[in-house]
């Protein structure tokens, strides 16, 4: 009589909203180019005076400034803090890697996952390091691998690429671990302290000038393990039509199911499924849900009585976390 | 530029006996007023003394962010006194006025946001943006201009100067 409730979880929960909040922030952050490498900035002031009541106006000499090439380069990281298990493979973190510069710089990557005041070292992939080539913020299997000095990014002023670090999770990692890894990339042209010069390597053979990165950025991705835990546990409590609790023909059998989350992360997408046991039917309108009634009519509220295949009862959950609590699902089915 | 240039810092910038520029500076003489403009920019330097000090040097490149100090220097080598001295400096596109760096001496110093059309003092400067008049910011400001107050004697010299930021 206890057939096996069925919750559906569709996995553990993305923050995918904060991550387009955070790629309209940086949209916003587009568009502030510097001034192009080679621009030309003449300067003549002039100087009007009155001699004996005559106005006369006089130029200076015209200065002359060329601006010249300043590296610069910005990681930043774009995924939330992903939640993972241990052993789990090709988590991948998505960072955005922008010339900040005001000309064309050919860039490095690399990824450190040794870093300290973190709990375990991710395993990086092989390879570790992808271009968003698809441009879906998503890993997948359309990404292109980095290959050191085949295909470095060669980015513009201004322009950026989104880069994916991809990790295996360790075994033996315990709950509440943080593992960190770092996206660094770097300009071939050079680092060093701001104000470093690089004589003649800027765009057209103009000098280049380290800015404020150095020619060299880097920021760092967390993954935490977090093993959600969903408890199921269904009970029931029979009535027989003599006022006792025997499974009688007639009796009646009312089910309770409850649903608790512990731990962190989210079951996505969840519904329960619980199948009418084999001679036993179901009491029309009698599913609640936390001790409110739901139709057997599907789509108008989050539960219904489907007879399609089996008979069974569906309740969908939705979203839930440990902050949503203990749910409570129950129904009445009668012996045959 | 010249790299002999000193920038004095000390209060009145106005009057000081500055060097005159010469070398790649032409000076240009006409109608008794001698008028030079040199470009510069800060460098920290390490003196004699091993302190660290931000000098002006003569500048020939700059890249974005970095500030630059234009100084325009003028003496009346003329044979009266001249009067209504204007100095009129643009500010180009790619620059980005430095909020009070202009040196006043005791000039009245005003901006324009019009390319020169109309000039006002900072406070009171506003712009027409998209139909809608506005308080101009400085990086509005497309002129400065600098406008004595008293005459300039003969044999009397002066500088202005400002700074901007490559954007």
């Amino acid at each position: 009589m206890m057939a096996g409730s069925r919750l559906v979880a569709a996995g553990r929960r993305l923050r995918v909203i904060a991550l387009h909040g955070a790629l309209l922030t940086y949209s916003a952050v587009a568009g502030a180019a510097g001034t192009p490498v080679g621009t030309v900035i003449e300067n003549t002031a002039s100087v009007t005076f009155d001699f004996a009541g005559t106005p006369t106006t006089v130029q200076t000499n015209t200065t002359t400034l060329t601006v010249v090439e300043r590296i610069d380069v910005v990681v930043t990281l774009q995924s939330p803090q992903i939640i993972v298990a241990g052993e789990e493979s090709d988590r991948a973190l998505l960072f955005n890697v922008t010339n900040t510069g005001n000309g064309s710089e050919e860039l490095t990557l690399a990824i450190q996952n040794a870093i300290a005041g973190d709990d375990f070292d991710p395993v990086e992939a092989v390879p570790a390091i992808y271009f968003d080539s698809d441009g879906s913020g998503d890993f997948t299997a359309a990404d292109q691998p980095y290959e050191p000095g085949v295909n470095n990014p060669v980015l513009a002023a201004d322009e950026s690429v989104d880069v994916f670090l991809v990790n295996d999770i360790p075994a033996g990692v315990d709950d509440g671990d943080l593992g960190q890894s770092q996206l660094t990339a770097t300009s071939t042209t050079g680092t060093g302290a701001p104000g470093t010069e690089f004589p003649g390597q800027g765009d057209g053979g103009v000098d280049a000038v380290a800015g404020p990165s150095g020619g060299e950025a880097s920021d760092i991705g967390e993954y935490l393990v977090s093993e959600i835990q969903i408890d199921v546990v269904k009970a029931q409590t029979i009535a027989d039509p003599f006022g006792g609790d025997q499974p009688v023909p007639g009796a009646t059998i009312t089910y309770t199911i409850t649903i608790q989350i512990t731990n962190s992360g989210a079951a996505t997408a969840s519904a329960l499924e619980d199948p009418i046991p084999s001679f036993t039917t179901y009491v029309p309108d009698s599913l609640t849900l936390n001790a409110a009634p739901l139709t057997d009519a599907a789509g108008d509220d989050s539960g219904e009585y489907d007879t399609t295949v089996e008979p069974k009862i569906i309740v969908r959950l939705g979203d839930l976390t440990s902050a949503d609590g203990i749910q409570t699902v129950e129904f009445d089915v009668t012996i045959d | 530029m010249s790299a002999k240039t000193k920038r004095y810092t000390a209060g009145n910038a106005f009057f000081l006996a500055l060097p005159i520029l010469l070398g790649s500076s032409a000076v240009l003489a006409q109608g008794h007023l001698d008028v030079t403009t040199t470009v510069q920019k800060e460098m920290v330097v390490t003196n004699e003394n091993g302190e660290t000090e931000t000098r002006l040097i003569g500048a020939e490149t700059v890249v974005p962010g970095e500030r630059v100090v234009y100084t325009i220097t003028f003496e009346n080598t003329g044979a009266d006194a001249a009067e209504n001295v204007v100095i009129t400096n643009p500010i180009a596109e790619s620059l980005s006025y430095v909020a009070g760096s202009a040196s006043n001496g005791d000039m009245r110093i005003e901006f324009s946001a019009d390319g020169g059309r109309t000039f006002g003092i900072a406070s009171e400067l506003t712009l027409v943006d998209d139909g809608i008049e506005r308080p101009a910011t400085t990086g509005d400001y497309t002129h400065v201009r600098w406008i004595m107050q008293t005459e300039l004697d003969v044999g009397a010299k002066g500088s202005a100067s400002f700074a901007a930021i490559l954007e």
